[in-house]
């Protein structure tokens, strides 16, 4: 079964003249499990196809189904419990919040949902994250590759079906980058988790399920490469 | 770009939202100034144009200054200046802290691409002066506009001694001290903020490293509370300086609020307003009941005659109190039914008094004595062969210079009950009440017989004082109440502003709209909570304070209470301002698009 199916996606900024495309048509579907690479040159709307998939960001056309349901038909306030609990968010920029813990920062999503964490879960990721001599630091005391395990570790907590991140690597070098991916393939892998990276990096991408090229809006299917 | 200080009007264009509360609080603050210095120049100018009349010479500015009226009026607005310019100062500050904290970044890269620190902290505090070029004109002419809605308000509403208060007067003083005030708040509130812009180390341009909401040093506790009310809280109470700007705006205000609340309980000592206070008083000589109920009867026909009630007394009359250690005399004195509906209107009458029974002949009276000769509410006292029940009490006592009655006790007893006891039906005193002109009052001096006197009064009423004072009063503490929370809503979207990537962030992973208004109105709670209680605090001490000095050592009668209605007053505008406050800048991150925030470093 496919977890994600994005049909007929198009999404235009301004209008007539002065009109940009950012998406024109895209359509794909990504089973469950699977490790998605999305590559592409800047501003090719690799970020934006991403936020649309995440709900972040609505379309101006095209559906997206997660698990067949139909994201951009939910109200704001179901669609952010929907979010919360299916899908998780790592960025380029880590975005932790300062004043929180490594393990407050963790577990965050899982508080807004007023629900309580699953203790040995919480262990199992900071372990598998190398994370459980930092627990109780904060952000400002962590190197960039812990920050951004931090995230990975947040978007992992509330085991949502689907992982999104946007070049999670973008920010580090490339120690820490084949460190934080491969912790992330580990994880996905371990929980079953279907996973969509933007990446620039070749390298990283040759090593995903699948990889998709976005070019000025259009999306082609590289296949797989490890198949 | 001729130099690189022509960046300054082009930023604030850029920035025009974020100045626009900033700007606000220079056009307040010059516009309180104005139009109190001008008010006070009227109220001068009108001094000098009634000494004039009176004296028919010239009077100088310099004379009048030298009267006590003139040194009053310009202390009062001395001190007002003062605590306008503390309030200014708090906010202004307040507001630039902020935008500056915000733009590390780019002071950074100014000091990566050239800019030297002086330079730097010249920039903030021209940028901060370019706000004057256009609050300080808005607020002159605001003020000096509100100056003259005063005026004729006074002129025209309030007549009594008012009448002669110039219109339309462009007061110098008045526009001098606005600019000045604008001037100096903005320089003074520009000084930190300059530093901490100048102090921006190039490397935090480049690093991202930028020291502004994003450091944190200690971590939230989250145990007790819903994350997102740690988390507003936290915010609060982590940024020390916002912490204390805030606060102490909102206490400043509060402080103000109780204080200026006692000058109105001192206007009421000092101008007692009495529904019992006559225009004309009618009395005998010989200072014995005289006057015969047949001439106040008459009286009564005369033109622009409202009201006419009188009184009768007897002193020292043999009575026995029923308790050992009371004098055995009684002052006993009559009161009309308007009379003693008055005592009721005043608020004289001590809690649980009850007026019902002491009209008409019911055998009830009210008593008037010291706190150390304790009568209460239904004691009795023999009289004449009659019994009296006590049905109330007076705060003070009415008959004499200082309140107090100094071991005597009198008895308000209605006209009914005075006559059955006395078999006096004459008045002692016969007070007249309403717009009587000088021919009705020579109409009234032909009824009086032989031996009674009239007594002029309808120059001595202070109701016109009294309401402009009150009124002066009033529209200050509602300003400075505007001001507050003006203030607060500025702050709080000014912190909204500087963390809305971490809020967008927190939107991406979950957090919904509500979950983000909580946040926000926590964090508005923390500071209008903090400065509620010092405030509060603060405010009573200074009150009780001022209570002493003002009224208790003139007024011995006068009893400090708690005063619980204005605390509640304060409680519920905090909460009201905190609301007003949250509103917008929630609404704003609300309906941010999350994608706006996530990938900026």
């Amino acid at each position: 079964m496919n977890l994600l199916r994005v049909a007929h996606i198009c999404k235009t900024y301004g209008d007539s003249e002065a009109a940009v495309h950012a998406l024109k048509d895209v359509s794909f579907s990504v089973p469950k499990g699977e490790f998605v690479a999305i590559v592409g040159e800047s501003g090719s709307g690799k970020s934006t196809l991403l936020n649309m998939i995440g709900a972040l960001d609505t379309p101006t056309s095209g559906r997206v189904y997660i698990n067949e349901k139909d994201t951009f038909a939910m109200k704001e306030k179901e669609l952010t419990v929907f979010r919360r609990r299916n899908i998780g968010f790592i960025f380029q920029a880590f975005n932790l919040i300062p004043e929180l813990s490594v393990e407050q920062n963790m577990i965050f999503p899982l508080l807004l949902d007023r629900q309580r964490p699953n203790k040995r879960y919480l262990d199992d990721l900071l372990t598998v994250l190398g994370l459980e001599e930092r627990r109780d630091h904060l952000p400002s005391q962590l190197s960039g590759g812990q920050q951004q395990r931090v995230a990975i570790g947040r978007a992992l907590i509330t085991r949502p079906s689907l992982v999104l991140a946007d070049e999670p690597t973008g920010n580090l070098d490339s120690k820490n980058s084949s460190e934080v991916l491969a912790l992330l393939k580990k994880t996905a892998r371990q929980y079953e988790q279907t996973v969509i990276m933007i990446t620039h990096n070749p390298a990283i991408a040759h090593t995903a399920d699948r990889v998709f090229q976005v070019s000025d809006g259009v999306l082609t299917d590289l296949g797989g490469c490890r198949a | 770009m001729k130099s690189y200080l022509s960046l300054i009007p082009i930023s604030a264009k850029v920035r025009r939202r974020q100045n626009r509360m900033t700007l606000l609080c220079i056009i307040f603050a010059v516009f309180l100034v104005t139009a109190i210095f001008s008010m006070a120049d009227m109220m001068i100018r009108m001094e000098q144009s009634r000494l004039a009349e009176k004296h028919s010479q010239k009077f100088t500015f310099q004379a009048i200054l030298d009267t006590s009226m003139g040194q009053t009026l310009f202390l009062i607005a001395g001190v007002l200046f003062l605590l306008i310019l503390i309030a200014g100062v708090l906010m202004i500050s307040g507001s630039i802290n902020s935008t500056v904290a915000q733009r590390t970044r780019f002071f950074g890269m100014m000091r990566c691409i050239g800019m030297s620190r002086q330079q730097l902290a010249r920039s903030v505090r021209l940028e901060a002066l370019n706000w004057c070029k256009t609050a300080i004109p808005i607020g002159v002419i605001l003020g000096t506009v509100s100056s003259w809605v005063l005026c004729a308000i006074l002129r025209f509403v309030v007549r009594e001694e008012f009448t002669t208060i110039p219109l339309c007067g462009v007061s110098l003083v008045g526009i001098a001290s606005g600019v000045v005030m604008g001037t100096v708040t903005v320089l003074i509130a520009a000084r930190a903020p300059a530093e901490q812009a100048a102090k921006v180390s190039p490397v935090a341009a480049v690093s991202g490293n930028t020291g502004s909401p994003g450091q944190a040093r200690r971590a939230v506790r989250t145990s007790a509370l819903p994350i997102e009310i740690s988390l507003g809280v936290h915010h609060a109470v982590s940024a020390k300086k916002e912490l204390v700007l805030m606060t102490g705006s909102f206490a400043l205000s509060i402080i103000l609020f109780l204080t200026f609340s006692v000058l109105l309980d001192w206007v009421g000592y000092l101008l007692p307003q009495s529904a019992s206070d006559a225009d004309l008083t009618i009395y005998g000589e010989s200072g014995v009941n005289c006057v015969s109920p047949k001439i106040a009867e008459a009286i009564r026909g005369t033109d622009g005659v409202e009201n006419v009630f009188g009184r009768r007394s007897v002193f020292e009359v043999p009575a026995e109190l029923g308790q050992e250690g009371l004098p055995q005399t009684v002052d006993l004195i009559s009161f009309d039914d308007l009379d003693l509906e008055a005592l009721k209107k005043d608020d004289i009458l001590k809690k649980g008094s009850d007026l019902t029974n002491v009209y008409g002949d019911n055998g009830y009276v009210l008593a008037v004595c010291d706190p150390d000769a304790p009568l209460h509410k239904g004691d009795t006292i023999q009289i004449g062969g009659g019994t009296l029940t006590v049905a109330g009490l007076l705060k003070y006592d009415l008959f004499s210079g200082d309140g107090l009655s100094h071991g005597r006790v009198s008895v308000i007893a209605s006209s009914e009950t005075f006559i059955r006891l006395t078999g006096i039906v004459d008045y002692s005193l016969v007070m007249i009440q309403g717009k009587v002109t000088d021919e009705a009052v020579a109409a009234i001096n032909a009824l009086l017989d032989e031996g009674l006197r009239l007594r002029d009064q309808r120059e001595q009423r202070t109701f016109g004082t009294y309401v402009a004072f009150v009124m002066c009063v009033y529209s200050f503490l509602v300003i400075i109440a505007m001001v507050t929370v003006l203030n607060i809503m500025n702050s709080i979207s000014m912190s909204v502003s500087a963390r809305s990537k971490q809020y967008g962030a927190m939107r991406a992973v979950g957090m919904d709209g509500r979950q983000m208004t909580w946040m926000i109105f926590a964090e508005a709670f923390t500071y209008a909570l903090a400065g509620c209680v010092i405030g509060c605090a603060a405010g009573l001490i200074i009150g009780k304070i001022l209570f002493n000095i003002l009224i208790q050592d003139h007024f011995a009668y006068a009893v400090w209470t708690l005063p619980v209605s204005r605390l509640l007053i304060v409680v519920l505008f905090v909460i009201l301002a905190t609301i007003a406050a949250v509103h917008v800048p929630a609404k704003r991150i609300r309906n941010m698009a999350v994608t706006d925030t996530i990938n900026e470093l």
